[in-house]
């Protein structure tokens, strides 16, 4: 898992087992086909591996999405590109915008049950202490919260994915004074 | 089977496990903290998950967000190295209650053994010649001095739930007793939560010798000789070798067997070590018992050629030990360097630093195993551990010699950087090192003297080695009566 580019990074392994090896290249060739037309922005790198089987996309974001925001590539990933940033484990938020990132590792929800409304949407403005999200991890259920006032700007994460911890879930706009 | 294995550990011990399970066909799954997110496991991984901060306690021992990653990577095992949660009975019972494999022993013979009063008494019910003393904790000033007086002095107070060379003290005198006592219930209370103690005679010309041991999870046990540690600081050791070449085949052979009888009563499964000291006469007596593979477990793996982790793992799994005691033959010497990032002159402080330069030693029969790469980080979080340079050779002499080699060879430099290797290189030109005739308080009380000698070393040519012998080669010392099987005492 990496944790800052879930919105433009797909990576998928370990599909079609059942195949015999031949089988397999042909399976991973159509679903690498597929999976580029489907992309919501222009590819911009694309890895394969045969062995096990792993594919990895990254794309540019859609336009009009958010054209300000840095491209989200992993901080390994990342070209030289000066001293736009500071140096560290920190993942590219846009400039004033905040993160809400995972305390634990788990399983993110966007809703306290399934198939019932989620917490927070994109646009809606939350209050400090309201949660927008859970992570579930050993059976427990842990509420993501809102440190401060905002709105929510993205949900990075789909419900039902693991994250890691430190992994960024959101991303709100803050509202109200400045931190 | 395992198939994917979850490797909660870092450093060396996180990459050594990490090559067992490629040359399995395992996948891996790396955990990581934040300092180590560009560390040389997480490269090796098939999939690495990001698990907290940088301080342990919100990372490597944090056993939530470890069985949780375990859980959604799909491992179905967890190896947990040395270290961390490798002792922790009840991490190992939540991985059983969650379907996950422990690749260490059952929890319950994990607690026996790691508290040391009781390992003590099932060791003594199995018939392991123990040091004179009490196996119960010893609870009250009194009640120790009357016991201490009874066994006699010098005795040593430990703690019952202690480890790691943490918690022990000697005491030499009854006037002493009682400040000793005191100090050392006080350290076991805030190390390991436990106030207990124990005590029982302290032998001052004492070896420190271990037993490497390998049990199935079908009632099957081998030993895989021994090594020796008695070079330690303040009970950390610091330079291992094998075989103990102060012991006799014979004796070396009894004490195998004993090892292997002790794991087995408890119901040991998995790699382990039994701790002995031995005194001037060569009689053992039983220390502790070590339930996980140990930092110096690469001496054992090149005497016999077994590689312990795989075997671990393997036998985790449930396979059947596919090795016999007869098959086991330990060949030559073999001698490790604990090449430590802490500095010897300062009170061996660890001394964590960016590694602008680390040139590995290689050639013939030299291993290093690091979790460092030139341009890496040693962070203030962890041991200060840099690797572990191990090298083989027909006999102790030349292999002293090729460890000085490699040592020399040795490149670690950055900004604030200090290492032990000028140390070694000092402890093996040493006299007493160099005739094995040092024992467990050598290093302590000749420190000074090798810290001189290794900022000679260190700054100008180094002095030379003592003439080798270049006597015959004989690499494999045939114990007399192995095939014996009733295993005689080796003390008492």
């Amino acid at each position: 898992m990496s944790p800052s580019d879930f919105a433009q990074k797909a990576v998928i392994s370990g599909t079609s087992d059942a195949l015999a090896p031949e089988d397999r290249t042909v399976a991973l060739r159509e679903e690498v086909v597929e999976l580029a037309r489907a992309l919501p922005g222009d590819l911009r790198r694309l890895s394969v591996r045969s062995g096990d089987r792993a594919i990895e996309v990254e794309w540019a974001p859609a336009l009009g999405e958010d054209s300000l925001a840095p491209a989200r590539t992993g901080p390994a990933r990342r070209p030289d590109t000066a001293a736009e940033e500071p140096v560290g484990p920190v993942p590219d938020v846009p400039e004033g915008l905040t993160a809400v990132r995972a305390p634990l590792v788990g399983t993110f929800y966007v809703a306290p049950t399934p198939g019932t409304d989620p917490f927070v949407q994109v646009g809606d403005e939350v209050e400090t202490g309201q949660t927008l999200a859970i992570v579930e991890a050993m059976k427990l259920m842990n509420p993501i919260v809102a440190d401060g006032p905002g709105v929510v700007t993205e949900v990075r994460v789909g419900d039902a994915e693991s994250v890691e911890f430190d992994q960024i879930l959101l991303l709100l706009r803050p509202t109200g004074r400045p931190r | 089977m395992i198939s994917r294995l979850l490797i909660a550990n870092r450093g060396e011990i996180a990459v050594r496990i990490a090559r067992a399970c490629r040359e399995l066909g395992i996948e891996v799954v790396a955990v990581y903290s934040t300092s180590d997110r560009n560390s040389a496991v997480v490269g090796l991984a098939d999939e690495a998950v990001h698990i907290g901060s940088p301080a342990p306690r919100c990372s490597y021992l944090h056993v939530p967000n470890i069985v949780e990653a375990a859980l959604l990577t799909g491992a179905d095992g967890i190896h947990p190295g040395y270290g961390f949660l490798s002792e922790d009975p009840d991490f190992a019972e939540i991985c059983a209650s969650e379907g996950l494999t422990f690749v260490g022993p059952p929890p319950d013979v994990m607690q026996q053994m790691g508290n040391k009063a009781t390992a003590r008494r099932l060791m003594a019910d199995a018939g392991l010649p123990l040091l004179p003393g009490v196996v119960e904790p010893v609870r009250t000033v009194d009640e120790g001095r009357e016991i201490a007086g009874r066994i006699g002095y010098p005795v040593i107070i430990k703690a019952t739930a202690g480890g790691g060379g943490r918690g022990m003290t000697v005491v030499t005198a009854a006037a002493d007793f009682e400040d000793a006592f005191v100090t050392t219930r006080a350290t076991a209370r805030a190390v390991f939560r436990d106030p207990s103690v124990y005590l029982e005679r302290y032998l001052p010309h004492a070896r420190h010798v271990e037993v490497q041991i390998l049990c199935d999870a079908h009632g099957n046990g081998v030993y895989l000789g021994e090594r020796d540690c008695s070079l330690q600081r303040r009970h950390q050791k610091l330079l291992e070798e094998g075989p103990a070449g102060h012991l006799s085949p014979r004796q070396r052979a009894d004490l195998g067997r004993l090892a292997v009888r002790g794991a087995l009563s408890v119901g040991y499964t998995g790699a382990g070590t039994m701790e002995f000291l031995v005194d001037e006469s060569g009689s053992a007596f039983f220390m502790e018992m070590n339930a996980r593979i140990q930092v110096e477990h690469p001496v054992t793996e090149l005497l016999t050629g077994v590689d312990l982790v795989r075997e671990q793992i393997l036998v985790a799994g449930g396979r059947r030990l596919q090795v016999r005691q007869e098959d086991i033959a330990p060949r030559g010497a073999a001698i490790e360097c604990r090449i430590n990032a802490e500095d010897p002159t300062r009170g061996f402080a660890p001394a964590p630093a960016r590694l602008d330069v680390l040139h590995v030693p290689d050639g013939p029969w030299t291993r290093f195993d690091t979790g460092y790469r030139q341009g890496d980080e040693v962070s203030p979080h962890y041991d200060s551990l840099l690797g572990k340079l191990v090298v083989w050779a027909p006999d102790r002499d030349q292999a002293i010699r090729r460890m000085d080699r490699a040592l020399a060879e040795m490149r670690v430099e950055g900004p604030g950087v200090h290492t032990t290797i000028a140390l070694h290189r000092a402890l093996l030109r040493h006299p007493d090192v160099n005739a094995d005739r040092h024992d467990v308080q050598f290093l302590d009380r000749r420190l000074p003297e090798l810290l001189a000698r290794a900022e000679a070393v260190a700054e100008g040519p180094a002095p030379d080695l003592p003439a080798t012998s270049h006597g015959s080669l004989q690499l494999v010392q045939t114990p007399a009566g192995v095939d014996r099987p009733d295993p005689p005492a080796v003390a008492q």
